[in-house]
């Protein structure tokens, strides 16, 4: 069986950062990348599975993004598995969640995988779309937010629990081909030593285009996407404030803010 | 005159085989030489044992120096005698008793089956064989004596320490017990008391049996203890024939033992008489301050087999005498942690015993050291150390447990098995190069606070280049300390700059978890940075980077002169440069050593130096100097938390400094120590009754004469 992790760098931004002048994008020198946490725990779902059913379970990590996102591959790179995929060119710029998905998709048929193990969500964009939209491309069948995963390599199924609202457990069987969509704390992602990283540099990354999976151009970017960002903005702050200072210092403040709100 | 007229000297001397049968003596050679061959058979499984490990990546100092070192330590017994007097001493007892019997065995062997039938030389007789019969017995009477303490220690002290409770088993675990190692350590005493007993019988015998001969029976009193024997058995009514038959009887019960002793040596607890000298012997000066290095390009790293440790390291585990000593200092096992350096050692012994020992060495499943099974070491009791070396201090055997855990920490590394915490801090520090997760732009920031500027050694050459570290530039309790710090060196006119944003983490504890890859470019980008810089010597407030700078960073080509801030300041002090307006009159304080500047770089006296310049009053904790215990900082578990519920390494410090009446500060010298026992003041509910400062504060104190504190008045001045 061959697992196809999708994974993402995401941006992490500085304390201090400025919206770039187009209004819709923060500007990049505010912003540091790295994999998506709910990635980690997919990955390692992956890796357990490679382990426990070691030659007959194959996982391979991809993203969809430039150059800069072989770091997050090599992060998975380091942890096992033999190679990764990054498909990119300029028309994928400005995709929505269902434009990337349509590459992973592709991707999967292309590499005959039969499950698809997606971070629930990102932690930068957070819209929890991009892995249900792959299912829906491939008509396969998706759980979403799993919290615990049992595969029995003899008749092919798939026992997934999911945690539902006030302590209760659901349970459920799939057939594969499918997909899901992981939660974090399914397990304890392993660390990536520096040294694993580096010597992840020697494992290959396939480099695909969209056409080379098939996808045309107008189904991705801003044209393919259904979704566009219209604007970004740092919404006004709230009027919370942490009184500090001696006691007595911090009796008049109050009555100063009590008298404003008074309107005195 | 020893010997009196009426003899011939060349009569005086000792029968050996005297009324034997010729049989007789032909059997007892059989069994001597059956008893060697079995010695020598054993002797070659530990040897092949020991060649199954790796080969030493370390370099030692020559060995004559090493060899020097042994004898003086193993001579004075300096090494046992050190926190347990009198088992050191009723050791030298056994261990001198047992060697000069020995000699005495030897030197008979080397004349009458060497010497005399070779050459005909013979001088086991006349005065040389009167001192030397004397010599013997009062060297049996130690042994004996020495054999009697242990005993006592063992069946009425019952020292806790030597009970061998596991503290890294759950009570069900099927090698929860290892009380049969009680069961060797009786075997072993009576064994030996044994031996000596009948050979005092033996000496007796002969003696009340050659009553009749002048050149045995007027001499008899240089053999004292077997001159009384004598007696005694005269008295209980023994005629010189029936002595004889006893001498005869007791000669071979004797004979039959102690050859069985020697066959036995390398296969039990006695081994030890060989393993420990050669592990003193191979004792390496730096075996934590300078941790083993790694071959980055091999196929593994670390520690995960028991094939993969040094034959060195292996030796190690054959020479621990079980003695509890680094069971009783180390902080994890006293705050309940599932890990005594003792038991992780003889885990380690036992699966080299159970895999190494045979003609084919198993398959290597069966080698894997780490995990939860019988003879393997639990991941929980890797990262329960604080690599704080109090066990490698305290040794008297010269094992050095932390090596041995951070080879097997950098295996656990390498397959990512690690706490999320500790993951966390890792990759903050190799995305950011500080474990606070901040970006490297905040690292200078606690500067801004200072009415003066700092000198920037990127740029400019300064005389004192400060290596900051991560816990003073972040830590929001001591920025005030390296504020402080600042401040001295300003007031005391030295020319002095930092690094800013461009530090990086030193690495020191980055290392001590196993995270090797790391290290090395953490040490590397520092080491870069420092070489294009211009400066005289490195100074830091902070033990754990001032450790690896000074200690490891030569490794990877960083030389540079480095001080701690406690040495320089104590300098700074003596010379006068440090412009005091006022003392601490007094002020009951007690010092804690940092582990990195204490035990591993011997930097006991220069805070202390600096605390009594002061002028205050510095009452030492019981547990000082080398034998101070850790805040439970070290080994990167500053970054965990311990778990709650049970007492906390800190606690149980701080409780301990409680019990000085009427103190008034703790002073640390250690940004780490500074933050657990800021930490455990607070949970022992002793915030109003001393508080934790750094020496650096109370110098910094001293330089204002108003009667309020610099860090009270900052307190005020900023209210932000
Ligand atoms: S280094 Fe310290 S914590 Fe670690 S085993 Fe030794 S004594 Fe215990
Ligand atoms: S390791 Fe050393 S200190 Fe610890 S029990 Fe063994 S001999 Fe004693």
């Amino acid at each position: 069986m061959k697992i196809l992790v999708p994974v993402k760098q995401v941006e992490i931004l500085d304390e201090d950062f400025d919206v770039q002048d187009d209004g819709r994008s923060i500007d990049p020198d505010c912003i540091e990348f790295e994999l998506n946490e709910w990635d980690d725990y997919s990955w390692e779902t992956a890796l357990q599975l490679m382990e426990k059913h070691e030659g007959t379970v194959e996982a391979v990590p991809m993203t969809v993004g430039d150059e800069s996102a072989d770091d997050g591959l090599r992060k998975c790179l380091a942890k096992g598995g033999e190679r990764a995929i990054r498909v990119w060119d300029d028309s994928v710029a400005g995709s929505d969640p269902i434009a990337i998905a349509r590459l992973i998709a592709a991707a999967a048929k292309k590499e005959d995988a039969q499950l698809v193990l997606a971070g629930t969500q990102s932690t930068d964009q957070a819209h929890g779309q991009t892995g249900i939209a792959v299912a829906a491309l491939l008509g396969w069948p998706h759980v979403a937010v799993v919290s615990a995963l049992d595969y029995s390599a003899a008749d092919g199924k798939l026992t997934v629990r999911r945690e539902l609202e006030g302590g209760v457990e659901e349970e459920i069987e799939v057939a594969l081909p499918a997909v899901l969509t992981i939660q974090l704390g399914i397990n304890e992602p392993r660390y990536a030593s520096l040294r694993g990283i580096k010597q992840a540099k020697t494992k290959t990354v396939d480099l695909l285009s969209p056409a080379d999976l098939g996808v045309s151009t107008d189904q991705l970017g801003e044209t393919g996407s259904a979704a566009r960002v219209r604007r970004m903005y740092i919404p006004e702050r709230s009027k919370a404030e942490l009184i500090t200072g001696t006691p007595p210092e911090q009796v008049k403040r109050l009555i100063e803010i009590v008298n404003e709100l008074k309107g005195a | 005159m020893m010997i009196d007229g009426n003899h011939n000297p060349e009569d005086v001397t000792r029968v050996l085989f005297e009324s034997f049968p010729g049989w007789a003596v032909g059997v007892f050679y059989v069994v001597g030489f059956g008893a060697i061959a079995v010695f020598l058979y054993g002797c070659f499984v530990q040897y092949r044992k020991y060649a199954r490990g790796q080969s030493l990546r370390k370099v030692l100092p020559p060995l004559k120096d090493r060899l020097l070192q042994m004898v003086v330590s193993v001579g004075t017994h300096r090494t046992l005698r050190r926190r347990d007097r009198s088992a050191g001493y009723a050791h030298a007892l056994i261990f001198f008793g047992f060697a000069l019997l020995f000699i005495g065995t030897a030197t008979i062997t080397l004349e009458y089956d060497i010497l005399a039938p070779l050459i005909g030389l013979k001088f086991w007789h006349g005065n040389f064989y009167l001192l030397f019969s004397l010599a013997l017995d009062l060297a049996g009477l130690w042994l004996v004596a020495g054999l009697v303490y242990m005993m006592a220690r063992r069946g009425w002290l019952k020292p806790p320490k030597l009970n061998y409770a596991r503290p890294d088993r759950a009570a069900d675990a099927p090698d929860a017990n290892r009380s049969f190692y009680q069961f060797e350590d009786w075997a072993f005493l009576c064994l030996l008391i044994i031996i000596g007993i009948t050979g005092f019988v033996l000496e007796g015998a002969r003696l009340l049996w050659l009553q009749n001969t002048p050149t045995v029976w007027d001499y008899r009193w240089w053999s004292p203890v077997g001159a009384v024997v004598a007696n005694a058995l005269s008295l209980v009514g023994f005629t010189p024939e029936g002595a004889g038959s006893l001498r005869i009887s007791i000669w071979w019960f004797h004979a039959i033992i102690s050859l069985t002793f020697i066959a036995l040596i390398p296969y039990s607890k006695a081994k030890h008489i060989f393993t420990a000298m050669s592990s003193l012997a191979l004792r390496d000066p730096l075996p934590v301050q300078k941790l083993p290095p790694v071959d980055m390009s091999a196929d593994t790293v670390g520690a995960s087999k028991i094939t993969d440790f040094n034959w060195k390291q292996l030796l190690n585990f054959d020479a621990c005498t079980k003695c509890g000593r680094c069971h009783e200092a180390c902080p994890a096992n006293a705050s309940g942690a599932p890990l005594s350096p003792r038991d992780l050692i003889l885990t380690l012994r036992e699966l080299a015993e159970n895999t190494l020992e045979g003609i084919r060495q198993p398959e290597p499943e069966k080698l894997i050291a780490q995990g939860n099974g019988v003879f393997q070491v639990p991941t929980e009791t890797l990262w329960a150390c604080r690599t704080c070396a109090a066990c490698v201090e305290i040794c008297p055997v010269g094992i050095e447990h932390v090596p041995v855990i951070v080879e097997m920490r950098r295996a656990l590394v390498e397959q990512g098995d690690m706490d999320p915490l500790v993951q966390k801090a890792l990759q903050n520090i190799q995305k950011r190069g500080n474990s606070f997760g901040e970006t490297k732009k905040k690292r200078p920031a606690w500067t801004k606070k200072l009415d003066f500027e700092i000198k920037d050694a990127r740029t400019e050459a300064v005389d004192v280049l400060w290596f900051v570290g991560d816990f003073a530039s972040f830590d929001p309790r001591y920025q005030r300390v390296s504020m402080d710090f600042a401040r001295i060196l300003k007031a005391a006119n030295i020319d002095f700059g930092i690094l800013y944003e461009d530090e990086s983490n030193s690495g020191n504890d980055v290392r001590r978890v196993g995270e090797e890859g790391l290290y090395q470019h953490l040490a590397e980008s520092n080491i870069a940075l420092l070489n294009d810089c211009d400066f005289k010597r490195v100074v830091t407030t902070d033990p754990h980077s001032f450790n690896t700078i000074k200690n490891e960073y030569p490794e990877f080509g960083g030389n540079y002169d480095v001080e701690h801030a406690s040495a320089f300041l104590a300098r700074l002090l003596d010379e006068e440069r440090i412009p005091l307006k006022k003392g601490l009159d007094g002020r009951r304080v007690t010092f804690h050593d940092p582990c990195h500047l204490g035990r591993y770089n011997k930097g006991y006296d220069g805070p202390r130096d600096a605390i009594r310049k002061l002028g205050a009053d510095l009452v030492e904790m019981k547990r000082c100097r080398d034998n101070s215990f850790c805040c439970g900082a070290g080994g990167g578990r500053i970054w965990t938390p311990d778990p709650v519920g049970k007492e906390k390494p800190s606690e149980n410090r701080v409780r301990e400094a409680a019990t000085i009446e009427g103190l008034e500060t703790i002073v640390v010298s250690c940004p780490k120590c500074m933050n657990m026992l800021e930490d455990a003041r607070k949970t022992t509910n002793n915030e109003d009754n001393f508080e934790i400062r750094e020496v650096v504060e109370l110098i910094a104190e001293c330089l204002d004469d108003s009667a309020i504190s610099v860090v009270a008045q900052e307190h005020v001045a900023e209210p932000a």
